[in-house]
């Protein structure tokens, strides 16, 4: 296990927050965080860093990084990405995104495909697929998305999430410093994903502009996108493939750190 | 002092087995379209009789895919206000402006409703609920700078020349040019409704409007966002006219306190249990994290959290009592909180045609002077014109 450090990288619409470490391998790999911001102290990540650099950044509005009055869709997202690669020096890196980060990884990927050397997309959303809706994850019951992101009732995150409900009863008794993350990170997701939810109508048509090798993991017990949106993923990527995981569900990354890092390295190469 | 009747048009006929919200979810199969009918026009009667009593004006407000209020489009009722009535204001607490695109529409409609009524409109302009935000999967995210952009192209539509150009983030407009424009000049009235978010307060203050508190908090939520008001004001160097500041209060007048209660309580129940359930949902991005931070601090008062009529009495969340009872209350709080202008909610949930019209005889005949004559320095400004006669046909 590598620790990864924390950091700052200066872009175009502020300060963002990046975590990395690890060794020079054949290339940089970047991970796209989801709407949950994971990415600080991860154990995914710290495994991957034993053979390869790992970048992380923090999307504007997560943890310290700025920017997001500048960020107003999904366009905007993708150019931020192209400029932080950019600034790391990154002519051509893998990218490992999860539920949005993995949407982002794909917009990156259509417009600018000859930087992208190999790709995996954790239970991407991103597409809109006729009799799959992506489930609501804005304005839920924190005890029912809780069952939908983890198959593991006890994992921290989940519990956590539990407990903040049963806070909810009386909004004042929260301390507001648990809050303001949550509704700053709330608010970034809805600037890309509100509307269309959480997909970009012209994705599908453009996914055949990738050009790199692609590896779609869906975790069999999501609650969040279903099997058909890898699905549809891998069919309109020229070189795609599923892989599945066992129980785990939308936030598999955190989950199952060793069943997703051992497919990320088979995909990647070393 | 002024005195406005205000009519949420609640839907009463809620089935007794349906325990979830009352908005955005609420299946629709429960609107039975012949009752619509005659609430819409049992409602419009309650409005109108609110001229006959003497009241200065009416309220209507704007409300999307929920049975709290079925006033999807308050500018259609306050049209029919407007050739019904003869003396009133006509407030139109408000249009949801970035659920306008483009907002012009707002300037036109409220435009014709100045003329029609003679210049007795007072234009609310509003963001809009967070639920609406989801029944018109309009991005909350950017609710604030919709609104101010709008707010913005409307004053402009009234007080500057067409056509013009307006190019905004997010109206791009190349020929604004509103056929009509109101009578009241430079422009109506402007009355913002708000649960004490420091950004409104500030704007409010900043434009010297009116600021609207809605109601449903405890007493001291109220205090607290008035004095945060008259704070903004004078921040811009000036002081606080009371008809800047409204406080909106569902008041029940009965015989006596125990008459009053025992006509009107599970009228409010209905409301607080059945209709708000759903109407605090705040989406993301929808306030900006400082205004969270304080709207959070006062949800704990927020009415859906009451359980039993003392706290309702205690924390002042309806004004009900005979109307010695009621006039002392109002007395008080219009006294305490510095208020020019009183928006009494007079028909709340199930409350029927009956009670509702009776509540409003006794406020208007035994309230109402007792209060005039108590607060005697804020007069009604009279509308600019009279109404204007039918066009003889």
């Amino acid at each position: 296990m590598t620790t990864l450090v924390a950091g700052t990288i200066d872009t175009a619409v502020g300060s963002i927050e990046v975590h990395r470490g690890g060794r020079d391998g054949p290339a940089p790999m970047v991970y796209l965080h989801s709407a949950q911001g994971e990415g600080p102290g991860m154990a995914l990540l710290e495994a991957l860093a034993d053979t390869r650099q790992v970048v992380a950044p923090l999307f504007p509005g997560f943890g310290a990084s700025e920017g997001l009055a500048l960020i107003d869709d999904i366009e905007d997202a993708a150019f931020h990405l192209l400029d932080v690669a950019d600034r790391l020096g990154f002519a051509r890196c893998d990218m490992v995104g999860s539920s949005l980060g993995g949407w982002m990884a794909a917009e990156l990927a259509v417009r600018w495909p000859e930087r992208v050397r190999r790709m995996v997309l954790v239970n991407p959303v991103g597409l809109y697929v006729e009799g799959a809706p992506i489930t609501e994850i804005f304005g839920r019951a924190p005890s029912e998305l809780a069952d939908e992101l983890f198959a593991d009732r006890d994992y921290p995150i989940a519990q956590l999430m539990r407990a903040m409900e049963e806070m909810e009863a009386d909004p004042s008794q929260i301390p507001f410093e648990l809050v303001r993350p949550f509704l700053q990170s709330q608010a970034a997701t809805a600037k890309v994903g509100w509307n269309p939810y959480l997909h970009d109508p012209k994705l599908q048509r453009r996914l055949s502009r990738i050009t790199a090798p692609t590896l779609i993991v869906h975790a069999r017990k999501d609650g969040i996108v279903s099997r058909a949106h890898a699905e549809a993923y891998a069919s309109a990527i020229p070189d795609a493939k599923v892989a599945d995981v066992d129980d785990a569900a939308h936030l598999a990354p955190l989950e199952r750190p060793a069943e997703v890092a051992k497919l990320v390295l088979e995909h990647l190469g070393i | 002092m002024r005195f406005f009747s205000f009519h949420l048009m609640p839907y009463p006929g809620l089935p007794a087995d349906y325990d979830g919200p009352a908005w955005i979810t609420c299946p629709n199969e429960f609107f039975d379209a012949r009752l619509g009918g005659e609430l819409y026009n049992r409602y419009i009667d309650e409005l109108i009789y609110a001229e006959e009593l003497g009241f200065d004006g009416v309220c209507v407000n704007e409300h999307h895919q929920n049975a709290y209020g079925i006033m999807p489009s308050p500018n259609l009722i306050a049209s029919v206000l407007a050739r019904q009535t003869e003396r009133v204001r006509i407030a139109v607490v408000g249009n949801a402006l970035p659920l306008y695109d483009p907002p012009t529409r707002v300037a036109e409609e409220f435009a014709m409703i100045d003329c029609i009524s003679g210049g007795r409109l007072i234009a609310g302009m509003v963001v809009g609920g967070g639920p609406e935000y989801y029944s018109f999967s309009l991005n909350p995210a950017h609710a604030r700078e919709r609104f101010a952009e709008a707010h913005d192209l409307i004053l402009k539509v009234w007080t500057e020349p067409g056509p013009f150009e307006f190019i905004g983030k997010h109206y791009k407009l190349r020929y604004v040019n509103s056929w009509p424009r109101p009578i009241q000049q430079p422009h109506p009235e402007i009355w913002i409704p708000g649960v004490g978010s420091l950004e409104t307060l500030e704007f409010v203050a900043r434009h010297r409007y009116a600021y609207m508190g809605i109601p449903y908090f405890h007493i001291n939520v109220f205090e607290r966002m008035f004095a945060m008001m008259r704070d903004a004001c004078e921040k811009e160097g000036y002081v606080a006219d009371p008809l800047q500041l409204g406080w909106l209060v569902p008041i029940f007048v009965g015989e006596t306190d125990a008459e009053a209660r025992r006509r009107y309580e599970e009228h409010f129940w209905y409301f607080v249990r059945r209709l708000l359930p759903g109407i605090n949902i705040s989406p993301p991005g929808y306030t900006s994290v400082r205004s969270s931070e304080n709207i959070m601090k006062n949800a704990g008062t927020f009415a859906l959290n009451l359980e039993t009529w003392d706290q309702v009495v205690e924390g002042q969340y309806a004004i009900v009592g005979s109307p010695e009872t009621v006039t002392e209350l109002l007395s008080a709080n219009v006294e305490r909180l510095g208020v020019g202008n009183l928006l009494g909610l007079f028909q709340l949930g199930t409350l029927s045609a009956a009670d509702t019209r009776r509540n409003l005889e006794l406020f208007g005949t035994e309230v109402m002077p007792k209060l005039r004559a108590a607060f005697p320095g804020t007069q009604v400004p009279p509308a600019s014109t009279p109404a204007p006669a039918a066009a003889p046909s």
